[in-house]
C-alpha cells in the first residue's frame, strides 16, 4: 500500500524542543537531597514573597516541590508518538508542535487539583488529506489522558487550513462517546498501541 | 464545538459560587455514595418505575443498586463483548419480575429478565412496591450475584454501536439507536410476557450522523391530535439535530419534525414528565454547545389548521425531510427557552424532575447545575410585541412567507417562561467527568420513613466509577465555611 506522504519533511531528533535530560537529572538530585527538601524553607517564602509575613494559605504547603505542567512537558509526552506509516516520530515529522500547544489557565502551582485545565494541542497532518489524521489526533488524545492528571480536559484538533476535513476529524475527536467505542475496537486498538510504543 | 474558554473553578471551600447573575437559593448535599466503587468509568443510572432499584451501566456490565440500602443488589455480566453504553427497565410488570435491556458498544442489545418468585416465596408481602426490597436485603449475603439474571435475547441488527435504548411507557416498544445512523423500534409480539418473541417493526434511517439518544413521550391527557398513534419517540443526534417520529396509524414509523437550534451534537433528551395546562408536554434537549434547550410543540386551534391548509408545508424545515411524509402527518416544533449557559464545556446530562419540575444538568465540566422555571405567561413588553406580530400574521391576508415556520407565530402559542440558575455545585465527583444525572425516589435510611418513595435525590454517574446521591437543601442564609 501506498503511503499517503512517502516524503515528508523530517526534523532532526536532536533539533527538537525537550526537557527530558534535564528533568532527569533533576529528579535525581532531588531523591539524593530528601531530607534537604523536607528541612528547607517552602518556595513561596522566597521571593518575591519573602516580604509576605505567615501567609495564611496554608493549602500550598505541600505542593512547593510540584512543577506546574506546561507546554513543553506536553509536548514531549506526545512528540515521542511514532507515526502510524512512517517510521518517525511526531515530533520529528512535526506534526505535533511546540507553539500549537496551550494550556489554560496557564500553568502555574495550581493549589486546587479540582480546578479544570485545558490542554489543547493542534496537530499538523503531514498532508492536507492524510486520512491517517484521526488516527494521529486519537493517539494525541490518549496519550495525554493517560498520562495528564484527572482534572486536564484534552481537546486535539486539526490545524486550521492543513487538512481538507478538519471539522469531521475535530467533532470525531471531540466526542467522548467514539473515542470510548474506539479504544474498544481491536484493531484501532493495536495501531494505537504501536504508536504510543515509543513513549516512554 | 465547546467555547475555547475552561471554566476556573472556584476555591472549593465556597460552595455558594455566584457565577451566574441569578443567585442561588438551593444547594446540593451530598450524600453517602453507592457501594461499592465501580473503580471505572460508569455512564448511566437508571432507577426501576417503581422499585427501589438503580442500574448503573458500566464496562461490559451493569451493577443494580439498591435504594434503600444503597449497596449493590446484583450484577448483569458477561452479556457484551464491549461496553454497556446504556440500559432500560422494562415497565408495568408484577413485583418480583424484572427485566433489563442493556445497549452495548458490541452493537447488540440483551434482554435480560429476573423471576424471582421461586426465590422469596412472599409474593403477597409486595403490595405496596416494597417487598422485592425487603426480600432482597434480607438475604443479599446469601444471594451469588449473578444468579438471578438471565440474558434471555439479543437484539442483533445494528451495524454500530449502540448508544441509546428505551421502553415505551406501555412496555410495548423498545428503541435502540446506534452509531450507524438509524432508530429501531421492537416489538415483543408474543402471546405472553416471557415469550420474548421480538421483530423489528420500524428501521428509522433519517438522521445524518450517530444517534445519542432516544425518549419516549410519557402517557399524557394532553390532546395530541387524534390522527397519530399514542406513541411518540425522539431522537438526538450527532448531526445537531433532533427527530420526532410517530406511527401514522398503519403501521408507518415517519419523522414529524425536525428541531434543528443546537450547534453541537445533541446528547440526548427527555421528555417533560407531566405536561401543564394540558398541553402537549415539551422536550428538553441538551448539547455539546453547552446550552439545555426546550421545545414545544405548536398546537394549533381547528380552525387555524384549515385557515394553514394551501401553506407550503415543507419550505423551512430542510432537506432532510422524506417525499414520502404526508403533510398531515407534520409537526411544528419551536425552541422555547433555553436554560441559562452556564457549562463551560460538553452537557452529557439532563434531567426534569417530574414532582417539582426543576432540571439537574451536568457533564465534562464536573459542575451540576440546578434550575428553576418561573413566572407564567411572560408579561414582558417584548412578549407583548412578539404577540402583536402573530396577531397580525394571524389577520386578514396572512402571506405566511413560506419557508420561515419560526416566524408564524399562533395565538395559542407555547408558554413563555423563564429558567433561572438556583445552585451550582462544581467538582461534583472531584476532578472528573459526571456522564450523568437523574432523580429519583428516596428509600434509604437517611430519609425519613414517611418521605421514603416521595422525596426526591439527584444521583450522579462519573467517569471516577461512583454512583453519588445528593439531596437538594433549601439555601440557608448564609453559606459559610
Amino acid at each position: 500500500m501506498d503511503k499517503d506522504n512517502a516524503n515528508p519533511t523530517i526534523l532532526n531528533v536532536s533539533e527538537l524542543p525537550t526537557r527530558r535530560d534535564r528533568r532527569k537529572k533533576a529528579s535525581r538530585k532531588a531523591s539524593e537531597s530528601k531530607l534537604d527538601a523536607i528541612m528547607r524553607k517552602p518556595q513561596y517564602l522566597s521571593t518575591p514573597f519573602c516580604d509576605i509575613p505567615w501567609s495564611d494559605d496554608t493549602e500550598s504547603d505541600d505542593d512547593f516541590t510540584v512543577e506546574p505542567i506546561d507546554e513543553q512537558e506536553v509536548y514531549d509526552l506526545i512528540s515521542t508518538i511514532s507515526d502510524p506509516e512512517h517510521p518517525l516520530s511526531l515530533g520529528q515529522l512535526a506534526v505535533v508542535n511546540l507553539p500549537d500547544i496551550h494550556i489554560s489557565p496557564s500553568p502555574s502551582v495550581a493549589a486546587d487539583p479540582n480546578t479544570l485545565t485545558r490542554v489543547l494541542v493542534k496537530i499538523t497532518p503531514t498532508i492536507t488529506h492524510c486520512s491517517l489524521a484521526t488516527v494521529i489526533g486519537l493517539g494525541v488524545r490518549v496519550r495525554l489522558e493517560k498520562a495528564l492528571p484527572p482534572n486536564y480536559r484534552v481537546d486535539v484538533m486539526i490545524k486550521e487550513g492543513t487538512h481538507s476535513q478538519d471539522d469531521q476529524v475535530n467533532k470525531q475527536l471531540a466526542d467522548k462517546e467514539r473515542v470510548a467505542a474506539a479504544l474498544e475496537n481491536v484493531t484501532l486498538k493495536g495501531v494505537l498501541d504501536k504508536m504510543l510504543e515509543t513513549c516512554v | 464545538m465547546p467555547p475555547p474558554e475552561v471554566g476556573v473553578e472556584e476555591d472549593p471551600s465556597t460552595t455558594t459560587t455566584t457565577t451566574t447573575a441569578t443567585t442561588p437559593t438551593s444547594k446540593l448535599h451530598a450524600l453517602p455514595v453507592f457501594k461499592p466503587d465501580l473503580y471505572e468509568r460508569a455512564w448511566q443510572s437508571i432507577p426501576h418505575p417503581t422499585l427501589p432499584l438503580l442500574a448503573t451501566a458500566h464496562q461490559k456490565s451493569v451493577t443494580v443498586f439498591s435504594l434503600a440500602t444503597l449497596t449493590s443488589h446484583s450484577s448483569l455480566a458477561n452479556g457484551h463483548e464491549r461496553s454497556v453504553r446504556s440500559t432500560t427497565w422494562k415497565p408495568n410488570l408484577p413485583p418480583h419480575k424484572l427485566c433489563l435491556v442493556t445497549g452495548s458498544f458490541d452493537s447488540t442489545a440483551g434482554l435480560w429478565r429476573w423471576d424471582d418468585t421461586g426465590a422469596g416465596g412472599d409474593a403477597d408481602s409486595d403490595s405496596d412496591g416494597l417487598g422485592l426490597e425487603v426480600e432482597v436485603t434480607a438475604s443479599d449475603k446469601a444471594r451469588d450475584d449473578d444468579k438471578d439474571w438471565e440474558l434471555i435475547v439479543v437484539l442483533d441488527g445494528h451495524d454500530s454501536e449502540i448508544k441509546s435504548v428505551a421502553f415505551s411507557p406501555s412496555g410495548q416498544y423498545l428503541a435502540t439507536c446506534s452509531r450507524d445512523k438509524s432508530v429501531w423500534i421492537w416489538e415483543d409480539v408474543g402471546a405472553a410476557e416471557a415469550d420474548d418473541d421480538w421483530e423489528t417493526v420500524a428501521v428509522l434511517n433519517e438522521h445524518e450522523g450517530d444517534v445519542k439518544a432516544v425518549a419516549w413521550c410519557p402517557e399524557t391527557t394532553a390532546t395530541a391530535r387524534g390522527r397519530y398513534g399514542t406513541d411518540v419517540l425522539a431522537s438526538a443526534s450527532y448531526d445537531n439535530t433532533v427527530r420526532v417520529w410517530r406511527e401514522d396509524g398503519d403501521g408507518e414509523w415517519v419523522c414529524v419534525a425536525v428541531l434543528e437550534g443546537h450547534e453541537g451534537t445533541v446528547w440526548g433528551l427527555q421528555w417533560e414528565p407531566i405536561s401543564r395546562d394540558g398541553r402537549f408536554p415539551r422536550l428538553m434537549t441538551w448539547s455539546a454547545d453547552c446550552t439545555v434547550r426546550i421545545w414545544s410543540l405548536q398546537e394549533e386551534d381547528e380552525e387555524e389548521e384549515e385557515q394553514e391548509a394551501p401553506r407550503h408545508a415543507w419550505g423551512g424545515i430542510g432537506s432532510g425531510i422524506p417525499s414520502t411524509m404526508r403533510r398531515s402527518l407534520k409537526e411544528e416544533w419551536e425552541c422555547t427557552a433555553t436554560l441559562p449557559k452556564v457549562h463551560t464545556r460538553d452537557i452529557y446530562s439532563a434531567a426534569w424532575s417530574a414532582s417539582t419540575g426543576r432540571v439537574a444538568s451536568t457533564g465534562s465540566d464536573g459542575t451540576i447545575i440546578l434550575y428553576e422555571e418561573t413566572g407564567d405567561e411572560s408579561t414582558t413588553a417584548d412578549t407583548h410585541a412578539d404577540d402583536e406580530i402573530a396577531a397580525a400574521e394571524l389577520d386578514g391576508d396572512v402571506p405566511m412567507t413560506n419557508g420561515h415556520p419560526e416566524k408564524t407565530k399562533k395565538k395559542k402559542g407555547p408558554l413563555k417562561r423563564t429558567w433561572k440558575v438556583i445552585s451550582n455545585t462544581p467538582n461534583g465527583h472531584g476532578p472528573y467527568e459526571i456522564n450523568h444525572v437523574v432523580w429519583c425516589k428516596r428509600y434509604d435510611t437517611g430519609c425519613p420513613p414517611e418521605k421514603r418513595g416521595i422525596e426526591e435525590m439527584l444521583v450522579t454517574t462519573g467517569d471516577d466509577g461512583i454512583v453519588r446521591p445528593w439531596e437538594v437543601m433549601k439555601e440557608e442564609t448564609e453559606q459559610s465555611s
